[in-house]
C-alpha cells in the first residue's frame, strides 16, 4: 500500500506537506519535513482506499526547539 | 532522453488504475528534470505547458499578494506529488508558484499537448488520468481547508 499523506500543522501558519510514503502514519510518532520536526497528534482517513493507494491526513504539532 | 521506468510511474497516483502498455504510453512523453534548492520551477502567472511530478525530493508551492513584499507558501509537496495541473486542466496561467526546496529535486516532466494527443488516441487515458488528478485537486483542497480550520 502507498500512502498519501496530508500533513497539518495545528494552529495554522505552517503550510503543512502533502507526500507519498510506504508506512502508515501513527499517532506518537514524528515526522520532518520543511528542515522542522513535527509529532502526529491525529491521523484521519476521510477518503477510502483506491487500488494500491491509501489517502490519509495527519494532523500534527512542531516538536519544540526542532526548528 | 532517458527513459522513464512504468515501475516508478505505478507508484504515483497520477497514474493509478493504468494498464502496464497504457503506462509505457505515458512513460514515452515523460522528461526527467533535477532541481537544486531554491530553483523556481513555475512562476504564477506565467504561461504553462507542462504538469510536473516529484520523484525525489520537495517543492514548496507559493502564492503572491497584492499586500505582502513576498509570496507566502501554502504548501510543501513531496515524493510522489504533482504540480501544474491546474493548466493541464484549464489551459490557464499558472496558479502559484513553485521553488524547488531540497538539492537533487527530481522531476518527470509532461507536455500537455503530448498528453492531450495521447487522450486523442487512447481516451481511456485520459479519462482515468482526468479522474485521478481531481482526485488529487480534491485532496489538496481538504489539505488546505484543515490547514486553516
Amino acid at each position: 500500500m502507498i500512502y498519501q499523506v496530508s500533513y497539518v500543522v495545528v494552529g495554522g501558519g505552517h503550510p503543512g506537506t502533502i507526500m507519498n510514503q510506504e508506512e502508515r502514519p501513527e499517532v506518537g510518532e514524528r515526522v520532518e519535513f520543511a528542515d522542522q520536526e513535527f509529532e502526529i497528534v491525529e491521523v484521519l482517513e476521510i477518503i477510502p482506499p483506491r487500488g494500491d493507494f491509501a489517502y490519509l491526513h495527519a494532523t500534527c504539532r512542531p516538536v519544540e526547539g526542532s526548528e | 532522453m532517458n527513459m522513464v521506468s512504468t515501475d516508478l510511474l505505478k507508484r504515483l497516483g497520477l497514474f493509478s488504475d493504468l494498464t502496464d502498455d497504457q503506462l509505457a504510453r505515458i512513460a514515452s512523453l515523460c522528461r526527467e528534470e533535477v532541481h537544486d534548492k531554491d530553483d523556481v520551477i513555475v512562476r504564477e502567472k506565467e504561461p504553462s505547458t507542462e504538469l510536473y511530478i516529484i520523484q525525489e525530493g520537495s517543492a514548496q508551492v507559493m502564492l503572491g499578494s497584492p499586500s505582502l513584499p513576498g509570496p507566502t507558501p501554502i504548501v510543501h509537496l513531496g515524493k510522489g506529488q504533482i504540480f501544474g495541473e491546474v493548466a493541464l486542466v484549464d489551459q490557464g496561467l499558472r496558479s502559484a508558484t513553485v521553488k524547488a526546496v531540497a538539492n537533487g529535486t527530481k522531476l518527470y516532466v509532461i507536455n500537455r499537448d503530448d498528453f492531450i494527443a495521447l487522450c486523442d488516441q487512447d481516451p481511456h487515458i485520459g479519462y482515468i488520468v482526468m479522474r485521478n488528478i481531481a482526485a488529487d485537486l480534491s485532496f489538496k483542497l481538504r489539505h488546505y481547508n484543515l490547514t486553516w480550520r
